[in-house]
């Protein structure tokens, strides 16, 4: 009877000392800055959840399944790029309101006219750590029938092997201003990443 | 004794009402609402003429457009009683029928918002043509800065007094005349009338419907581009014939990149407005703001005179410039 307690907590120490030892890798290695492009490839897409809470459809979307996920491929630089910015053309839009921002995805339909991305301000910075990325985009831009919507976030995370290069980053951000304000365009890209 | 007292009483209101110019647009918070009131007036500076709210009811009529020709369509695409042939292509159409259910209540709504809005184009007219909103916490603050500023002067330097008094008297004459300047008397009431007809406008709710509606709509259109029209085409319609036969189906086709330029910046004004407007609607209503000026310039004109010196006369009949202190005069 009065063993037990003791008994418990060796058992919890133990269990603790083992978590230590499997995290002390990861808890030691800093977090490594990751420059270069991360390519977008196949599965990266956009959605805009309106404020009811329903996805937003849209009709031109290439996605066959779903028309609430529009699906974006690279652009002319292959993809995202850190520690650069990719800024968008001037003129950024045609007559119509396509954009002509076509460095990090190829512009892409959205109701009728294209969308495409920059990137403005700061440079994204994104970081490895343990296979974890985290980072910032908040000079992500999506632009689209003459405007352009802030659609970066402080706080992107996603994974990364570093083996293959393979990456995932997500993250999503509300639309502060304009016809979509208060709407959320959540973003997911995936592919590889190509250190410069 | 009494005219001692009945000056310093004078100069004692003068002090408060410029105090209460100073206080007054912190006490209705204008150095934060009134700014908001001037990016309210120019974010819908550019929609506010009658070309482009017609430009707007054009809009809606070629979205309609489709609408009206959906029947044609179905019986072109589903021969048959008219009935069944609907039902049928409701079925097989359920995107462009899901838009066909949401116009019947969209229409009226955006019609409706856009008459309000041109009905009230004098109105917006007349708010935009006064001073900037800007500034109009400055038209209470500097006066009443003045005033207290020119009270502190003639009590420093009582000879002063006179020449104080005379340039109170003008601050008051000129705070009176300014609405009338300014035409403020016709405008303010026109300004407050058009925040009364934009009060179901511009809310959040309202705003947030008005996306759905273009939600709605976008997918009414991708009905048509990719699958109506291509159905038509399938059923051994040229691309002439499709649009000599189905001219509001094809219209709206033809209009959309358009109708999206023209509707979507107009969404984001409102949107982008909806705070703006509640900061100008929690401001004194406009039809007082003439009185706002027009009161506390006759206050200050009238106590001007009653605070000033008056020239007396002395034994020989000569006039005599009695420069009296205004606060200590008579007190023995």
């Amino acid at each position: 009877m009065t063993n037990r307690p003791s008994r418990r907590l060796r058992v919890a120490l133990i269990a603790v000392s083992a978590l230590l030892v499997a995290a002390a890798p990861a808890l030691a290695t800093p977090a490594k800055k990751l420059k270069g492009t991360f390519k977008i490839g196949t599965g990266s897409y956009f959605r805009m959840l309106e404020p009811n809470g329903s996805y937003f459809s849209n009709p031109y979307s290439t996605d066959t399944g779903d028309p609430t996920y529009s699906p974006v491929t690279a652009g002319r630089d292959g993809g995202l790029k850190t520690g650069k910015l990719q800024p968008a053309p001037t003129p950024a839009f045609d007559a119509n309101g396509n954009s002509l921002a076509n460095l990090i995805i190829t512009p892409t339909s959205f109701t009728g006219i294209n969308f495409g991305l920059a990137t403005v301000g700061t440079a994204p910075t994104i970081s490895v750590k343990a296979g974890r990325l985290s980072g910032q985009l908040t000079g992500y831009t999506a632009e689209w029938n003459n405007q352009t919507f802030l659609q970066g976030s402080s706080t992107v995370t996603g994974t990364y092997n570093a083996k293959t290069h393979k990456y995932l980053l997500t993250w999503s951000s509300l639309i502060s201003g304009g016809p979509f304000k208060g709407f959320t365009g959540d973003w997911h890209l995936q592919g590889k990443f190509k250190a410069s | 004794m009494r005219a001692g007292t009945s000056r310093r009483c004078a100069v004692a209101a003068l002090a408060v009402i410029g105090l209460a110019l100073v206080a007054m647009p912190v006490a209705f918070d204008m150095f934060a609402r009134a700014p908001k009131g001037a990016q309210m007036i120019s974010a819908f500076a550019p929609f506010m003429t009658s070309s482009r709210l017609d430009g707007y009811h054009a809009d809606m009529s070629a979205i309609g457009g489709a609408i009206t020709d959906a029947p044609n369509v179905a019986q072109r695409l589903f021969a048959g009683p008219p009935a069944s042939s609907g039902s049928r292509f409701a079925t097989a159409y359920p995107s462009f029928a899901a838009f066909e259910r949401e116009w019947r209540g969209i229409y009226p709504d955006m019609t409706g918002m856009i008459d309000t809005i041109q009905h009230n184009l004098g109105n917006y007219d007349a708010v935009a043509a006064l001073p900037s909103f800007k500034l109009f916490p400055w038209f209470f603050v500097l006066p009443g800065a003045i005033i207290i500023a020119l009270i502190a002067l003639g009590l420093r330097r009582p000879g002063w007094w006179r020449r104080v008094s005379w340039v109170l008297l003008a601050l008051g004459v000129g705070l009176a005349l300014a609405p009338a300047v300014f035409q403020m008397f016709s405008r303010a009431p026109d300004g407050g009338r058009m925040m009364t007809a934009f009060k179901p406008i511009e809310t959040h709710p309202r705003v947030e419907r008005i996306q759905g509606y273009f939600s709605d709509i976008a997918e009414g259109q991708g009905a048509v581009e990719l699958q109506l029209l291509p159905a038509l085409r399938r059923s051994g319609l040229s691309t002439s014939e499709i649009a000599t036969s189905y001219p509001g189906l094809t219209g709206f086709d033809a209009d959309w990149v358009h109708i999206l330029n023209d509707m979507t910046p107009l969404i984001g004004a409102m949107s982008n407005n909806v705070v703006n407007y509640d900061a100008v609607a929690a401001l004194p209503p406009f039809a007082l703001f003439p009185w706002f000026f027009v009161l506390p310039g006759l206050l200050v004109a009238g106590l001007a005179l009653a605070a000033g010196p008056r020239r007396s006369r002395n034994a020989h009949g000569a006039a005599a410039t009695d420069i009296p202190h205004p606060l200590t005069e008579g007190v023995t």
